[in-house]
């Protein structure tokens, strides 16, 4: 009797629960407002409004102007080949500059609770400044609020936290860009009627849910005949992801024509796969991954477009805006930044120093990248 | 004073080392005493008043969990879905806030009434339908954490009112504000392990559940209440977690369970039951926090100090159980 009604309260309280959300799509997607961009790549898309710097500040930092300094990167996990990419390039900035030392050090999992502690470890062991990759963008912002209050620089790359908890984003691509390049590239290899569904990291991981919305708001503006199927998560492992792939491609069978990778692990994963279902050429794979990880796919022709930035430049250049940050030559209110090797870089929407557009490696391009 | 010394004293203290200084507590808490000052010693920013405190607001969450656990361990039952647990509460707090339109103090009582429910649902089970503790706990490990998933659409719920945020990121007397409900709760839990009726019975279903229940001890409805309870806490703990990290997203407290029964088990108390004190529990915790954090302040990498912590937890467990061993003269 009490089993019931215990039973009856969980199933009403799920019930309540899903009822409440029914009218959206559980497609990953985030709810934040989208810019799609112009369909054909000639048309140019609106300039956005300049928008006044929203970025936070150190409060009384020392005045390390071209003075060495400490940093300490913070990605969402160590151990992937992303962020040893960009961990590498962070290396190449401080050799370069001279002047910096760096660090990574992070959580071995993708978990925001054990990120803040890494972050708040660093901020007591004492450290000049912190660069960030943020697991979520608002559970990371007290802790970071915390180390500009403390007069330690901050600056996220990858993964923006709220604009007022750090002092600069170094956005690697903006959303809607690989939105059209991973529609696009769909699009033309599986498509324009066809059906496909997305392996991505989890539901509330900020960037990866970001994408699936702008790529939403595209493929509604560009390529509206395309069927979504579902998508799933696959955290960030490479088993779960081969696993997750491998059931949509049971599951949805012929009606299945393309695949979609989220992360640099979903990707890879996805192409094996359909590699080990023999089904290469039928079932296109459009993500984003490294280079490396995806080369032996390319070149057996089962993969023809990786859509990426270049993570090495992502760290170089997130290590040079904070050099810029802590020597005061980038204030708020400026339009550009100077990155050594990869020259001016552009700041977009307030305090955000944009990479540049994204990369699509091919069979063509691919072997002239090794990371 | 003198004639104080003429008194014949009982045999047992006589022994030459004290009873109390072979138990596990005591010689864990001295293992924890030479780790603190070693690593006091390698890094001057370790033993600061600013950072134990700020080390204490962090275990606040895990510790809340640690102590009904202690309860359940010693009656030789286990929760593994205390982890799953803090998610639907989470869950349940910002949805009940956002999505049904409660007043926000209605929603944590709401979000902890869930969890007592999840707590009271694994206990009806365990009791009424004999499934063992191991086996319902894992069950609603997936489960709970599939309903925190389904029930959030796996949307993230933000933009809490200020004072909310008082619990997890403000002080009160000096000392983080949640610390002051762990203290609570820990004096709390050790009186009523140590001093009641309810206590002594708990030890006795550990040691001899069969026999407990031949004495006419009410085993079935303790079982309920430190399920329940344990459900209570890891909502209590749930709360406490989102107004430390502002938002409530649906994977909060993956993998609590396993910090929660490291802490225990590490503080003494037997996974085979009849064994353990609140005391114990509060060394663990402050031990496995505390060398975390040494380790990384000292510039131990992360990944390092996962294997570094696993091998003191592996040596200390030893000791203690060596020295237990000759104790009892085994």
């Amino acid at each position: 009797m009490k089993l019931g009604l215990a039973a009856a309260f969980l199933g009403a309280t799920l019930l309540a629960g899903t009822a409440s959300a029914a009218d959206k799509r559980w497609d990953g997607a985030d709810d934040l407002p989208v810019n799609p961009l112009a369909c054909s790549a000639g048309e140019a898309s609106a300039a956005p409004a300049a928008k006044p710097y929203d970025g936070g500040r150190a409060t009384n930092a020392a005045d390390k102007s071209g003075k060495p300094i400490t940093l300490v990167d913070v990605p969402k996990l160590i151990g992937i080949g992303y962020f040893n990419a960009t961990s590498k390039g962070m290396q190449e900035a401080a050799k370069a500059l001279g002047n910096v030392t760096v660090k990574t050090d992070g959580p071995t999992e993708a978990k925001i609770d054990e990120q803040i502690k890494f972050i708040d470890n660093y901020i007591t062991s004492g450290v000049d400044g912190i660069l960030f990759a943020a697991n979520d963008p608002v559970a990371i912002a007290p802790v970071l609020k915390k180390a500009l209050s403390k007069g330690i620089h901050v600056v996220g790359y990858d993964a923006n936290s709220t604009p007022d908890a750090r002092e600069w984003f170094v956005n690697q691509a903006e959303f809607n860009g690989i939105a059209k390049a991973m529609i696009d590239s769909m699009a033309k290899e599986a498509g324009e009627d066809k059906s496909f569904a997305i392996v991505t990291s989890t539901f509330t991981t900020p960037n990866q849910a970001r994408w699936i919305a702008e790529m939403w708001a595209y493929a509604q503006k560009c390529h509206p005949k395309l069927k979504w199927l579902e998508t799933v998560e696959a955290q960030e492992d490479n088993n779960l992801s081969f696993n997750q792939a491998t059931t949509l491609i049971n599951k949805h069978g012929d009606k299945l024509a393309g695949l979609f990778g989220m992360t640099s692990v979903a990707t890879p994963a996805s192409a094996e796969a359909v590699t080990k279902a023999k089904l290469c050429g039928k079932v296109a794979v459009v993500g984003l991954a490294t280079p490396n990880a995806m080369k032996p796919y390319v070149n057996a022709d089962c993969v023809k477009s990786v859509v990426l930035w270049n993570p090495v430049d992502l760290g170089y250049a997130a290590t040079y805006v904070m050099r810029a940050v802590v020597d005061g030559k980038l204030k708020p209110g400026a339009t550009s930044v100077e990155a050594g090797k990869l020259g001016k870089l552009n700041v977009v929407n307030g305090s955000e120093v944009l990479l540049g557009s994204p990369f699509i490696f091919t069979k063509q391009n691919i072997k002239d990248f090794d990371f | 004073m003198s004639a104080m010394s003429e008194i014949p004293l009982p045999q047992t203290v006589k022994r030459a080392v004290p009873w109390w200084l072979l138990r596990h507590e005591t010689m864990l808490a001295a293992i924890l005493i030479v780790a603190l000052i070693g690593l006091g010693a390698l890094n001057n920013r370790f033993l600061t008043i600013d950072n134990l405190l700020n080390q204490g607001r962090l275990t606040t969450e895990v510790g809340l969990i640690a102590l009904p656990m202690t309860f359940i361990i010693i009656t030789g039952g286990i929760d593994l879905s205390v982890g799953s647990i803090v998610g639907l509460c989470a869950i349940m707090l910002g949805y009940s806030w956002k999505s049904f339109g409660f007043p926000l103090p209605l929603a944590i009582c709401f979000s902890l009434l869930v969890g007592a429910a999840a707590g009271f649902l694994n206990g009806i089970v365990i009791t009424r339908v004999k499934v063992p503790p191991l086996i319902m706990t894992i069950a609603t490990l997936a489960l709970y954490r599939g309903l925190a998933e389904g029930i959030s659409q796996a949307r993230s719920v933000r933009g809490y009112p200020e004072w909310f945020y008082f619990i997890g990121q403000e002080n009160l007397f000096g000392v983080p504000a949640q610390l002051w409900l762990l203290l609570i709760a820990i004096v709390v839990s050790a009186i009523v392990l140590d001093r009641t009726t309810f206590g002594r019975t708990l030890y006795a279903m550990g040691n001899n559940e069969t026999a407990a229940r031949f004495s006419g001890l009410p085993v079935d409805r303790a079982k309920l209440i430190i399920y329940t309870l344990s459900g209570l806490m890891a909502g209590l703990s749930a709360c406490v977690l989102v107004s430390r990290v502002t938002t409530t997203r649906s994977d909060m407290g993956i993998g609590y369970e396993l910090d929660v029964i490291a802490a225990v088990v590490l503080g003494g108390t037997s996974i085979f039951g009849g064994v353990g004190t609140i005391w114990g529990t509060v060394v663990g915790l402050a031990m496995i926090q505390l060398l975390k954090n040494g380790l990384a302040l000292t510039g131990v990498k992360g990944d390092a100090t996962i294997v570094v912590i696993g091998a003191v937890l592996i040596l200390s467990t030893l000791v203690a159980s060596s020295l237990q061993r000759r104790r009892e003269g085994v």
